[in-house]
């Protein structure tokens, strides 16, 4: 009987040749490393907050006199609500914590070069649309941290050229954060993530047009890849596994450590609490505005900052194969960012002082500077690496690749 | 790529290690009924005659053991499902102390410190030689030394207020967050289980890439 | 692309199964919260009970309280309409009126026809819903359809002559 459903559908739909090609068939390298499970830890935390998030706003009141009132509704009285909730709030942080590694694995390997720009791309469309439910999703509560995040971040628009006020009120629907900014954010924050799972489709769709890269940075022969399922399915399962256990330890044990005090604190326009800090996640790009003395500049910075990865595939010039695995050069420029990132996350978080100002402002010029250098360093290194000889371990993977592609594009012409 | 993370998780540690500036005395919260339930009955004498605790409702103390007699003695002919709130109006707190005092059900969650903030703020007064009391955790408050202890002397009875501010604060402590001690029973279970689901998976991972070779 | 799949002698491992098992366990222990995060929470479970002080119902006159949220009729019945009452039998469900009541005078019931839920309008002796048309007696049994059962007695008790307390029986 099921077999008869199937073929039924099969010859109005192509179910069991998509599921066949795109799911349990899908040719995936088989040296993948744990590093590529991020991937698919990021849809489930989408799923998972999708999930939890329409289960809250069953029970959310978007409003300011209200929500503040039904957030602790929710934690005392609805069943099991504080476990929805701290799921959610939670979630938050690893949706970023798992998104922020799938991005740094796609650097270090490069798996942002031809022919996966727009693979790139999508997943840099991905991330603005992450942040800003993510922002948005943070006013809801309506308290201290909620209020002051929403109005420093919609003032960031003073910047916009000529029409700069009109926009913050216009974001706002009142001239300060108010009922209206609530419930609007409210609105776009259900919506957004219906947009992130249409983006994530594009995102896949691209991946699937060009396939998975892999840790030698080359497309590797057919005979090297293996089916999707059971391989990964399983090792995927593996690693979800690992990473609920990690986040369980915070859902159960210390989510409040992800909550800032002040956000127990009803909204209130009146007194700015005397330490306002993003989340953890936004802590770098912040350090970057705070470090711009002027306000246009810094805010441009800020965007800059966060778009400038989508130039990554023009900034690295290299034609040395397998990202940072074999570029010792591009390796210590990674290094060198990620330790600078981490920096720039410290300085947003502590209080400016005129010293930690100083370092900021040292961190944001190096972070600028190292996608600035890239296209020579980039292009040096491979000079270098050539000249000194490459190690026989390249050749083969450039010989097979160039095999690959001869043979490839035979098979063209004689269509 | 594995030093990227432990850099990343060495800057995570130093930035939550960021405390207040002011020093706080550590307060161990007990979750005892007994504990709770003096720190209830503290804070109906010593407290709500200002402060609301508007997330708590009577009902919620019968949940905690306290007995029944005294939750009807406290509501009088409030119904059981009313909020603990403030005996004297709210306007008149401001006229009398030129603030309104703050609600305190999330009090232990909404100060740098949590708890230890909220322990060490009772017991922070002292007196002046020119004789006005002053509290050194959180100097501009306006809140009159309630457990006196600006003015204890003796060991012992500063044991005893330390005892009644601890009794509070493990109070509060549960106010902020009912369902705490249900969490984190809950959550060893999540986590035994994800252990051995874990385990498990790992095996067939292995079984199922072993033909591979 | 090597494409050596699990093979049969796979499909009956036992491990995989085990796993399978542990792990869809696990999946349904998780929709516990959301499905339950659906029903009524505390605090209108707190509400459930309802205390009605009966001394301002005049004989003959009906109070409506409302007990989670739904219309309770209380008639004050007279010695006519207990007569009345206590003589018939229903209609469309039987059912002695000594069983309906708890004190002959008092008549308890919850004013939602057994219908389609609308609530009856008092009318003549008995209410009759605008609905659909269903007619009910002075014990709220139903005498006319297409309602299928009497209105609903809710839990009650008294807690002293004149007061009882709905949601506890």
């Amino acid at each position: 009987m099921p077999h008869r459903i199937i073929n039924w559908i099969d010859q109005r739909f192509p179910l069991t040749s998509f599921v066949k090609h795109e799911l349990t068939g899908y040719p995936t390298p088989r040296n993948l490393s744990y590093w590529w499970n991020f991937g698919f830890l990021a849809g489930f935390v989408l799923m998972l907050q999708v999930a939890t998030g329409i289960f809250l706003a069953m029970h959310y009141k978007a409003d300011i006199a209200m929500s503040f009132d039904s957030i602790q509704h929710i934690m005392r009285d609805v069943n099991y609500g504080w476990l929805l909730r701290y799921l959610h709030s939670t979630g938050a942080s690893a949706f970023f914590f798992v998104i922020f590694i799938h991005m740094a694995r796609t650097l270090y390997y490069g798996s942002y070069r031809a022919p996966r720009e727009l693979l790139w791309w999508t997943g840099q469309g991905l991330l603005l649309l992450l942040m800003g439910t993510a922002f948005m999703g943070y006013l809801l509560p309506w308290g201290q941290m909620s209020f002051w995040g929403a109005t420093v971040i919609t003032n960031l628009f003073r910047a916009t050229p000529f029409i700069g006020d009109q926009v913050v009120i216009w974001l706002r629907g009142d001239y300060t954060v108010g009922d209206a900014t609530l419930t609007r954010f409210f609105a776009l924050h259900y919506l957004f993530p219906f947009l992130i799972i249409g983006a994530v489709i594009v995102h896949l769709v691209a991946l699937h047009t060009v396939k998975s890269s892999n840790p030698s940075g080359i497309n590797l022969q057919d005979k090297d890849n293996i089916p999707f399922h059971p391989y990964f399915t399983i090792k995927d399962l593996y690693g979800l596994g690992l990473f609920l256990m990690l986040y369980s330890v915070f859902v159960f044990f210390m989510p409040d450590s992800l909550i800032e005090p002040a956000n127990n604190i009803p909204a209130n326009p009146m007194v700015t609490p005397n330490h306002i800090v993003p989340e953890w996640y936004f802590l770098p790009f912040y350090a970057i505005l705070r470090s711009v003395p002027n306000m246009v500049g810094g805010v441009v910075a800020m965007g800059v900052s966060v778009l400038i990865f989508a130039f990554m595939p023009y900034l690295d010039r290299s034609r040395i194969p397998g990202g940072a695995h074999y570029r010792p050069m591009f390796r210590g420029l990674f290094y060198f960012f990620a330790i600078d990132m981490g920096v720039l996350g410290y300085i947003g978080y502590i209080p400016p002082t005129e010293q930690s100002i100083l370092i900021g402002q040292v961190a944001t010029f190096i972070y600028f500077t190292l996608f600035l250098i890239l296209p020579f360093l980039s292009k040096f290194e491979e000079r270098w690496l050539m000249k000194r000889g490459l190690t026989p371990e390249i050749e083969a993977l450039i010989a097979s690749e160039a095999k690959e592609i001869s043979e490839k594009s035979k098979k063209r012409s004689k269509r | 790529m594995n030093k990227f993370m432990m850099v990343l998780a060495s800057c995570c540690l130093a930035a939550s290690a960021l405390a207040s500036e002011v020093k706080l005395d550590t307060v161990k919260v007990g979750i005892d009924k007994p504990t709770v339930g003096r720190g209830v009955e503290a804070m109906m004498t010593d407290c709500h005659s200002c402060h609301s605790m508007k997330y708590i409702k009577y009902r919620d103390l019968l949940s905690l053991g306290v007995d029944k007699k005294k939750v009807d003695e406290w509501r009088g002919d409030q119904p059981m499902d009313a909020a603990l709130m403030a005996q004297m109006p709210e306007a008149d707190a401001m006229a009398a102390y030129g603030s309104a005092p703050p609600d305190l059900s999330l009090m232990a969650k909404a100060r740098e410190g949590g708890a230890n903030y909220v322990y060490s703020y009772l017991l922070g007064y002292y007196t002046t030689p020119d004789g006005t009391t002053h509290n050194h955790i959180f100097p501009a408050t306006k809140m009159p030394d309630i457990l006196g202890m600006s003015n204890a002397k003796e060991a012992a009875e500063r044991t005893a207020i330390q005892g009644k501010a601890r009794d509070i604060v493990s109070y509060l402590v549960w106010a902020s967050d009912p369902h705490a001690q249900e969490r984190q029973s809950l959550g060893y279970y999540v986590m035994g289980y994800l252990f051995v689901l874990t385990l498990m998976l790992y095996f067939v991972k292995n079984q199922i890439w072993a033909k591979l070779k | 692309m090597v494409t050596e799949a699990l093979n049969d002698g796979d499909r009956r491992n036992f491990l995989i199964k085990l796993t399978s098992v542990v792990g869809g366990a696990g999946v349904a222990a998780t929709c516990v919260p959301f499905v339950a995060s659906m029903n009524p929470s505390s605090d209108v479970l707190a509400k459930a009970e309802t205390e009605v002080d009966l001394t301002h119902i005049t004989l003959g006159g009906m109070h409506t309280v409302a007990w989670q949220g739904k219309p309770v009729f209380i008639l004050h019945r007279t010695p006519e309409q207990i007569k009345a009452s206590a003589e018939s039998n229903g209609g469309l469900q039987p059912e002695a009126d000594s069983k309906r009541v708890q004190k002959p005078e008092w008549l308890v019931v919850i004013g939602v026809c057994t219908h389609m839920g609308c609530v009856p309008n008092k009318e003549g002796p008995g209410w009759e819903c605008h609905c659909h048309g269903s007619q009910y007696d002075d014990s709220g049994r139903v005498i006319r359809g297409p309602a299928p059962k009497n209105l609903e007695v809710p839990p009650y008790h008294f807690v002293a002559d004149n007061k009882i307390v709905i949601g506890k029986a």
